[in-house]
């Protein structure tokens, strides 16, 4: 039973599964994003239960048009929803500041999981600012709970004023785990019949008059969740410190206190509608704080937006503290340390987690400990791409120039990837810049120009670029590779593979296609063969003139491992396996010890110290290499690479 | 200090010393070849290399390794080397008209591999744009198939590397390659060296790219250089031949040839190379024992016909070789900084004018 | 229990399925009454990165999903080295850490850039950094039993028959919450690999 479908009074859910169940309960139809960590799991789970509740999920292309196609279910009258990470609200900026114009109808609600501290993300950046800039209310929820409440509420406010709304998650309430309240599941007749009424149109334009209407928007919004639940004060009547605390940071100043045990000095202000800023919580509870400290993910937004706040209406509270002033660290994610710290320093409070000694000895301890670096998973095709590029780079030898883009070869930057990119950005600046860099050729330049992109990103962003490098006339190498899939995300599947959101067949994409459809010198060829990806690369660096693709094509290698020997070049059951049900097992790969060379002339460790495979071990007490069998993926791209022919792999067999 | 691939790097590929004899690429995978140029692949941090101890251009005493290979008391010349006999031979075969001057080397080889002397010969061929391409040869089509010269650097000891079994194999060598085999002293089964006079090799990519722009699609069937006086390139295609003066050519010689000190391949078994003023036979400058013992093979055969070397041509030919050491010390500037002998050098030096 | 909350860590390598153990967990002490808040780190964790996976387990609400330093009760551990980590930002004297013994050599390990402490100084280094340490062989178990993955049910089944859990879990209920977690395949190998950790003390 998906957790999402689920008909109990409470489960322990997922901040994402929590607020796509707020978005089943509130009766929403159609939901669109583009995978990104941490919301990637929101839309993964709805399209799991879309066919069973008769909803429309999809992965859309990018993050605009998935605001897109979410704000046109709004406009027939149906309630829409929009997931994204943090940078996707880049992409789909353009659209909502029109949309802010132009109002929606049937609830629309736009989700944004943010990363703090870029764990997994290339930057960090603040949701609430979009809020700002573009007038539309916001919700941070603080716990799962909070979040599924949250979710009901912003598709409920954005009908009452015609607007969309934002939620604003982060990392640990979109993966925490807690337990939530659970509401009634839509009734399928409750939800009207699609139509457009060509009596009220949607334009943006004319900004003024539509800008001056939704300021009132705004403003009505503001009376609508005066006094609402989301906002609340809890602490003692004259508290020593005043924490104003916005979404995740709540927990960790609840947490600070409990473990601080200062509940009767510390009073907490929690913001669960963060804009507009709920001015009369606030101004309550402020006005005769000695001291005030504001708890908020990534940037101080509330900090500032209340400094101003008091300034207007003459409060005078004691001082203010925060990430302005140093209290909590400018940048990056809080969490209950830095909080614990914070008012410790603030309230003049010592605290010791644990002796001096133990820290102390811990501290000599952290020397011990190898760091453990991300990297490519055995068996991944991109290392063989990277390998091969590394190889015709160093033959080419005029210190050619590699564009990143994003995906699970953005590892391309580290030594994984042989630290091949000088350059990672955003989705599709790869080929952006490639066009940009090439142009410089007539002008100097005389290195030569290559970037990478994946499949998933080729349909979100390389389109325009490619297009304008072909008119614009620069020269390029472009490496597509094509694992078939949005791996780093959780393998949503994407306009390439032949399958939907939601499991049913779709119409194929093919990337090769549309390349030559541009006008661009297109190849395919097999990242797994090694002298022929390096001959292929190195021939196109060669070649000075237009943008040539090569699409490298094979299966991401835990897709393959999941999938089985069929999967990974096109070998079939054999019949006596089909009849007998036995399944066919890819040979294990090992080292013959008696050929490998080690650490000697002549190989020096070739596979485990620059190929650098997780397959591959190096025991320095025998001198040789070896296969870890718990890590090893089968692949069987290593036998190319050593030079004495150590590695082999027999012949598939039966298992 | 080190000997490994990273000194390799600093001390000849990044100073353009290095001569392409291809003796790092058959025993490394850290290094590759493409368009005439060695270049480093990945890093290897070895401190002592084979890389680094086989390359002609890290270091070289060339009165070291004639004694190494000719026995502690070999008499040195300063010209040329040792050199035990001095001939002229031409072949008898009828593929002395494909050949570059008397075809004595393919009569060499082809008594070797025919006598058993060796189990296989490494030479080269050349492809279709005239491109050298080392083979393996076993037959004697194959030795055939491979007369004539480039004057193409190829990087022919590569091939070595591809060498598995046991056997014995006989190289056809150029000066810096003989260089390397004598200091890899054995490695790879290498038996036999036949030597040939060298005085530059073309950088290939370079001169590739003059092939296409001079004589654009039409195929270049051959390649020769006229003797002197003239000294042109000679090219055939299919509309005939063409000449171009060799000045224009000099601009495209691999610029680790300049630094050069061995004209006639003082490391082989026996060099061969032209006699200026007789065209269609071959010095013979024979230095070991086998060298002999091949040759007289040859000679009872009958596939070789032997003569004294005019005495004007042997004088010409060790001022040529001196002269070329002379220009090669010019041009590597200060003596520390040289890949040579300090000693072999000062011999050099005071030999006179 | 401290301040009325159980602070239990489970640390690990991507691929080891940890992120299953704690949602298994949860939802077996969430059934049972108790408040439960799980926080995760997921994204990197396949790519060979280290997965944290941090329960706080209470009869009031303890809804933040980060443990403060030093303040772990139990770190459950199905890597060596991870546990050694672990203990660096959640240990104290009184924790107890229950270890898998099998290392995962991070990468920089494999190319010889970093080194591995052999396995009498961690061990060393465990017992002195906590207040109980319980060594458990949960991947040589769970490659017996045919697949790495297992490991963290192993080790589930050897935490429950610890007692460090405020209760004992129920095979009904644990094959229950397996059921709507996993394909119907996968849960009898799970359930397998539980018993033979629980039956490991």
């Amino acid at each position: 039973m998906n957790p999402l479908l689920v008909d109990a009074p409470r489960a322990l859910l997922m901040g994402n599964e929590a607020i796509a169940r707020g978005v089943i309960e509130a009766g929403a139809a159609v939901c669109a994003g583009y995978p990104g960590n941490p919301s990637s799991e929101i839309i993964g789970t709805l399209a799991q239960v879309a066919g069973e509740l008769g909803m429309h999920v999809e992965w859309s292309t990018n993050e605009k048009v998935a605001m897109e196609v979410a704000a046109a279910a709004s406009f027939a009258g149906l309630r829409g929803m929009a997931a994204m990470k943090q940078n996707g609200l880049n992409v789909a900026a353009d659209f909502l500041f029109n949309l802010s114009l132009s109002g929606s109808k049937g609830g629309l609600v736009v989700v944004v999981a943010e990363d703090p501290s870029g764990l997994s993300s290339t930057n960090e950046q603040d949701t609430r600012a979009f809020a700002k800039m573009g007038d539309l209310p916001l919700f941070e929820p603080a716990t799962p709970a909070d979040a599924r409440r949250i979710t009901l509420r912003a598709f409920e406010l954005s009908e009452e004023i015609g607007l969309p709304c934002i939620v604003r998650s982060v990392t640990r309430v979109s993966h925490a785990r807690g337990p939530v309240e659970l509401g009634p599941l839509p009734r399928p007749e409750d939800r009207p019949t699609p139509a457009f009424d060509r009596s009220r149109p949607f334009y943006s334009f004319p900004a003024l008059a539509n800008h001056r209407a939704l300021k009132r928007k705004l403003a009505r919004a503001r009376s609508l969740l005066e006094g609402s639940p989301l906002g609340s004060y809890q602490g003692p009547d004259r508290p020593e410190l005043v924490v104003v605390a916005a979404g995740a940071a709540w927990a960790y100043t609840r947490e600070a206190i409990a473990l601080l045990d200062l509940d009767r000095q510390v009073g907490v202000i929690k913001l669960g509608a963060t804009w507009p800023l709920p001015d009369g919580l606030l101004c309550r509870h402020l006005q005769d704080a000695p001291r005030v400290l504001f708890a908020e993910e990534v940037d101080p937004f509330v900090e500032a937006e209340v400094k101003a706040l008091c300034a207007q209406r003459g409060l005078r509270p004691g001082a203010f503290h925060g990430r302005d002033d140093g209290t909590l660290p400018a940048v990056g994610e809080l969490g209950v340390d830095l909080l614990v710290g914070a008012i410790c320093r603030l309230l003049d409070v010592s605290y010791r987690s644990r002796p001096e000694s133990y820290d102390q000895r811990v501290a000599a301890l952290e020397r011990l400990i190898p760091a453990r670096q991300v990297g490519l998973c055995a068996g991944c095709p991109h290392r063989a791409t990277y390998w091969a590029l590394k190889n015709a780079l160093a033959l080419d030898g005029r210190d050619g120039v590699v564009l990143g883009d994003i995906g699970c070869y953005s590892l391309g930057f580290g030594p994984s990837g042989y630290n091949l990119l000088d350059t990672l950005h955003a989705m599709g600046s790869g080929p952006g810049l490639a066009g940009g860099m090439a142009r410089l050729g007539s002008l100097g330049l005389t290195q030569p120009v290559v970037t990478l992109v994946g499949d998933s990103t080729f349909y979100h962003a390389a389109l325009p670029a490619l297009i304008n490098g072909r008119y614009n006339d620069a020269s390029f190498v472009m490496l597509v590779l094509d694992n078939s899939a949005t791996a780093m995300t959780g393998f949503q599947p994407h306009p390439g593979i032949g399958v939907d959101a939601m499991g049913r067949p779709a119409p194929v994409v093919e990337i090769a296609d549309v390349c030559r459809a541009l006008g661009l010198k297109v190849t395919v060829g097999d990242p797994f063969n090694m002298e022929g990806t390096i001959e292929a690369i190195l021939e196109l660096l060669e070649d000075d003139e237009g943008i040539k693709v090569l699409v490298l094509r094979r299966l991401c290698g835990l897709l393959a491992a999941k999938r089985g020997p069929p999967a990974r070049g096109g070998k079939g059951r054999s019949p006596a396996a089909r009849g007998s049900g036995a399944t066919k097992v890819t040979a294990a790969v090992r080292v013959d010890t008696e050929r490998c060379l080690g650490a000697a002339c002549g190989c020096n460790r070739l596979c485990t110290r620059v190929f650098r495979c997780p397959g591959l071990t190096w025991d320095a007490v025998t001198g040789k290499a070896g296969v870890d069998e718990a890590v090893c993926n089968r692949c069987g791209y290593c036998v190319q690479i050593c030079p004495a022919g150590a590695i082999v792999q027999a012949e598939d067999g039966d298992g | 200090m080190d000997q490994g691939l990273r000194q390799l790097q600093e001390r000849v590929l990044e100073r353009d010393l290095c001569t392409l004899c291809g003796a790092c690429l058959s025993l490394c995978p850290y290094l590759g070849s493409h368009d005439g140029r060695v270049v480093r692949l990945h890093d290897c941090d070895l401190d002592q290399g084979r890389c680094f101890a086989y390359c002609p251009r890290t270091e070289l005493d060339p009165d070291a390794l004639a004694r190494a290979a000719f026995g502690p008391d070999a008499e040195l010349d300063v010209e040329v080397g040792h050199v035990e006999h001095v001939l002229m031979a031409r072949a008898t075969g009828p593929f002395r008209a494909r050949a570059q001057n008397g075809g004595t080397v393919t009569a060499l080889v082809t008594q070797a591999l025919g006598d058993g002397l060796i189990d296989a010969a490494l030479l080269t061929r050349r492809d279709e744009r005239q491109l050298p391409e080392p083979l393996l040869a076993r037959s004697e089509e194959e030795i055939l198939s491979c007369v004539g010269s480039s004057y193409v650097a190829g990087a022919a000891l590569e091939a070595l590397g591809a060498i598995d079994e046991t056997g014995r194999v006989g190289v056809v060598a150029l000066p810096c390659q003989a260089q390397a085999l004598a200091k890899m002293r054995g490695e790879r089964g290498v038996a036999l060296v036949i030597g040939l006079f060298c005085t530059w090799a073309l950088h290939r990519a370079p001169f590739a790219r003059f092939l296409r722009r001079r004589f654009g699609r039409r195929t270049v069937r051959r390649i020769d250089i006229s003797p002197p006086p003239e000294r042109l390139l000679v090219v055939a295609t299919e509309r005939g031949e063409e000449t171009v003066p060799l000045d224009e050519v000099r601009a495209l010689i691999r610029p680790g040839c300049a630094a050069c000190v061995d004209l006639t391949a003082e490391l082989a078994d026996l060099s061969v190379g032209s006699v200026e003023s007789q065209p269609g036979w071959n010095t013979v400058l024979i230095r070991s024992e086998a060298g002999w013992a091949l040759l007289e093979r040859a000679r009872r055969a009958g596939s070789l016909e032997l003569r004294e070397l005019p005495q004007p041509d042997m004088e010409h030919l060790w001022a040529a070789s001196l002269e070329k050491k002379r220009r090669a010390l010019a041009a590597l500037g200060a003596p520390e900084e040289s890949y040579l002998a300090p000693a072999w050098v000062r011999r050099v030096l005071e030999a006179g004018p | 229990m401290d301040d009325g909350v159980l602070n239990l860590v489970i640390v690990g390598v991507g691929g080891q399925g940890s992120l299953l153990a704690s949602r298994v967990l949860g939802e077996l002490l969430l059934e049972r009454g108790w408040e439960v808040t799980i926080g995760e780190t997921l994204g990197l964790s396949q790519r060979g990165g280290t997965v944290v996976s941090q329960l706080r387990i209470s009869r009031a609400p303890r809804p933040s999903p980060v443990i403060a330093a030093g303040r772990a009760h139990v770190i459950v551990a199905l890597e060596p080295v991870e546990g050694l980590r672990a203990l660096v930002r959640f240990g104290n004297p009184g924790v107890h850490l229950v270890m898998n013994t099998r290392p995962i050599l991070p990468t920089g390990v494999l190319s010889g850039e970093q080194r591995y402490p052999d396995r009498q100084t961690i061990v060393a280094e465990a017992q002195g950094l906590s207040g109980r340490l319980t060594l458990v062989d949960a991947s040589d178990v769970a490659l017996r039993l045919g697949q790495a993955r297992l490991t963290n049910m192993v080790m589930l089944g050897a935490l429950d028959s610890l007692g460090v859990l405020p209760v004992s879990l129920e095979r009904e209920a644990l094959q229950g919450v397996l059921g709507r977690a996993l394909e119907p395949r996968h849960v009898a190998p799970n359930l397998e690999a539980f018993d033979a950790g629980a039956a490991l003390e």
